[in-house]
């Protein structure tokens, strides 16, 4: 059984010289995609159908859409802001612990939601607690899954991610359904239930796949003095990947497509039902787009897969094609044609999927296996402030202007300026990946070896 | 006397010179009340003014269709279906210097909708029914009916802390406390009266027990608890070496040999 291993573990790393020393491609890590796929559509699936309940809160508490509205966007918030600190908790910790943590954060949340007496309450329960929950899973989950592969993470990316779509579709009815049945407080004690379903999930993380090696702790020196302490959350958190003009790139890239991407789920109906469509007309190109979305999270996860092209030339072209079709949107429909308008709706729907497999894919391209998880945390915790800023630009320049098209225009341009930015990585413009990078430990001779060959030449050597 | 003759005569001929060279509108009919259909015309008498055109608005909003530039003292506007929508102020602005205008008000019945046609709440907690409506002109009185074996029990507000009622001319509110699955359930009745008559709507209200969804929540956590159970016994069950590789020094020796082949060799000897 262990010479077995110590085989495959050899003919992997003959295979990737420069790749991260831990590379199996399969077994356990089609299990951690299931994972992934239940906890991603617990959490985003979850969030974008929150909607049901707004009606509900709107009538029940008697205040204004936009005050309910808050709740969800405290949520998100939640979620991006506080990934770096799931991140850092993987790093000091175990992944294990931290994924179930959240999923019991996240249901806590819901469960304590069906008990508010007032707004406030919402926002500290579906807002904080979930919000903080749902961060503590998703970052953690997604830097497990792309550990236990190698060719085929892109595959294991979309398939895992393709649960946002599809959840989407199954939750609304569901989420009305139960909200008839039980009223809005028992449907969220269901929920609540329901996402305590990440805790298995969780359970399923294996303990010792851990990405990188235990935080450089001087074992002589256990002094906890400041500075230490303060070395220590900052390696925990990858506050040193802010100082790389990579990592800085590329996350300001993805910042640029945030601010656009999102912009036609929002007004793509509005838009629709003012160029004149009726409003099942409307709707019907929206649920294309979404379908078109799921195909093509699973469709470029298994292309980027096969290698043929390095993945981030697949990025800029999803991206710059994503964009360009955003741009076209308001022509197709203003010309009055439904068949233009759906097929563009379709390209962009399937290319905006296309993208979301990759643009974690690359971070450990860009940053090395082992501190993916902290530059993922990092990532999401930036991109944040887009999501923050796309939406009310885009609701502004109609306001404005009158007609979606100035959104839709400068929302495709923002993606597009975010394609332009990924050409300014360095190493874009080869034809082959450039050598991951290796993380350079601090006191070790040896720079960027497997923890446990780190471990054998300890033995050797002694 | 002969004085005060002179003066109230004097001051008669004035205001009947006045009221004669102000414009007056006719209007035809004064208002229309509950008609499916309606002829509003204007006529402008009294006046020499010129005038440059007419025009209908309703509701403050000009009717783009009624606009005409013909130098004429009679205007007509003609209303094929009156429902609550078209309902309102009609106003008929002729063009002179000043402009002179003249109101005709349509008024229908109220149209009263419920919000939801089917409401649902908590046992022990409250339940809001809320009817909105729209028209002209808006419901002077609401009130709220419970159908009980075919009969229309009133709600009053304020007899007890069970009921109470909000109401603003176009919406009003029942606010239903401390439901009880039996007394609670059943069809509400809300009810808006205006000048020109009465209509109403109904709402179901279902109430569930407090302890309906917890049963499907216990079965949730119990399924949680269940999987959880089984993935950490089946972890332990099946590779209980597994769990401590790379802690154990010994083992990792004779695994974990990778580029060196010679080490390898030495040990398996």
């Amino acid at each position: 059984m262990t010479n077995l291993k110590a085989k495959s573990e050899s003919r992997d790393d003959d295979d990737d010289d420069d790749d991260e020393a831990e590379g199996p491609d399969g077994g356990w890590g089609w299990v951690l995609v299931v994972a992934l796929f239940i906890s991603t559509s617990l959490v985003f699936g979850l969030m974008r159908s929150l909607g049901i309940f707004f009606v509900e809160f709107v009538q029940y508490f008697q205040e204004s859409a936009q005050a309910i509205s808050w709740i969800s966007s405290t949520g998100l918030a939640a979620q991006q802001f506080f990934s770096p600190l799931g991140a850092a908790l993987c790093n000091a910790f175990n992944a294990r612990v931290v994924v179930m943590m959240g999923g019991f954060l996240a249901g806590l949340g819901l469960i304590l939601a069906s008990q508010a007496t007032c707004l406030v309450h919402l926002y500290l329960t579906m807002g904080v607690i979930s919000g903080l929950g749902w961060g503590l899973v998703f970052t953690p989950m997604v830097a497990t899954v792309m550990a236990n592969f190698t060719r085929r993470r892109t595959l294991a990316l979309g398939l895992g991610f393709s649960s946002i779509g599809l959840s989407s579709f199954a939750f609304n009815p569901l989420f009305q359904l139960l909200v008839e049945m039980y009223a809005w407080r028992g449907a969220l004690l269901i929920l609540g239930g329901l996402s305590l379903n990440i805790v298995p999930c969780g359970a399923l993380i294996r303990p010792q796949q851990r990405v990188k090696p235990p935080a450089q702790v001087d074992s002589e020196s256990k002094s906890s003095s400041c500075g230490d302490v303060l070395r220590r959350v900052s390696s925990y958190l990858e506050l040193s990947l802010l100082f790389e003009r990579p990592y800085i790139t590329y996350t300001l890239a993805v910042t640029l497509f945030n601010v656009g991407y999102f912009v036609p789920y929002f007004h793509l109906v509005a838009h629709s039902r003012q160029a004149g469509f009726s409003e099942y007309q409307a709707a019907f190109v929206m649920s294309a787009a979404g379908a078109a979305d799921i195909l093509g999270r699973v469709v470029s996860g298994w292309f980027s897969g096969l290698g043929h092209f390095r993945l981030i030339h697949l990025l800029s072209l999803w991206t710059g094609l994503a964009g360009l079709f955003i741009m076209l949107l308001p022509v197709s429909s203003l010309s009055g044609s439904y068949t233009a308008l759906m097929a563009i709706s379709l390209l962009y729907g399937f290319c905006s999927g296309a993208l979301t497999s990759l643009v974690f894919a690359v971070v450990p391209m860009i940053v090395g296996v082992e501190r993916m998880m902290g530059g993922l945390g990092l990532l999401q915790l930036i991109e944040s402030g887009a999501g923050l800023l796309g939406t009310p630009l885009s609701g502004l320049l109609k306001d404005i202007t009158g007609s979606y098209l100035a959104s839709f225009m400068v929302a495709g341009s923002f993606v597009i300026l975010g394609t332009l930015t990924m050409t300014t990585l360095p190493h874009y413009f080869s034809c082959t990946d450039p050598p991951h990078p290796q993380r350079r430990s601090l006191h070790d001779k040896d720079k960027g070896l497997h923890p446990e060959l780190e471990q054998m030449n300890h033995k050797t050597a002694e | 006397m002969k004085l005060l003759w002179a003066v109230s005569a004097l001051l008669l001929s004035c205001w009947r010179a006045n009221a004669s060279t102000a414009p007056k509108i006719l209007t035809d009919p004064s208002e229309v009340l509950n008609q499916t259909s309606a002829v509003l015309s204007c006529n402008l008498t009294e006046t020499t003014l010129p005038i440059k055109g007419t025009y209908w608005t309703h509701n403050g909003k000009v009717l783009e269709d009624s606009k005409s530039t013909e130098a004429t003292a009679y205007t007509s506007l003609r209303l094929e279906k009156i429902t609550h929508s078209s309902g309102g102020k009609y106003e008929c602005v002729f063009l002179t210097e000043p402009q002179v205008k003249e109101t005709i008000e349509v008024k229908t019945l109220p149209h009263v909708a419920a919000y939801k046609h089917s409401e649902h709440g908590n046992e022990k907690d409250k339940a809001m029914m809320v009817c909105v409506s729209h028209g002209y002109p808006l419901p002077t009185d609401w009130f709220w009916f419970k159908l009980e074996d075919d009969s229309q029990q009133p709600i009053i507000n304020g007899t007890s802390d069970k009921y109470e009622i909000k109401s603003t001319p176009n919406k009003t509110t029942l606010t239903i406390n401390d439901l009880s699955i039996q007394n609670d359930i059943g069809y509400y009745v809300c009810s808006g009266i205006n000048e020109i008559g009465k209509n109403s709507d109904q709402i179901h209200l279902r109430v569930r027990s407090r302890l309906a969804a917890l049963w499907p929540f216990l079965g949730i956590v119990a399924e949680v608890i269940i999987l959880v159970t089984i993935i950490f016994i089946y972890e332990k069950r099946r590779k209980p070496d597994e769990v401590t590789d790379g802690s154990a020094p010994l083992k990792s020796n004779s695994t974990a040999n990778h580029k060196d082949k010679n080490v390898r060799q030495r040990n398996s000897n």
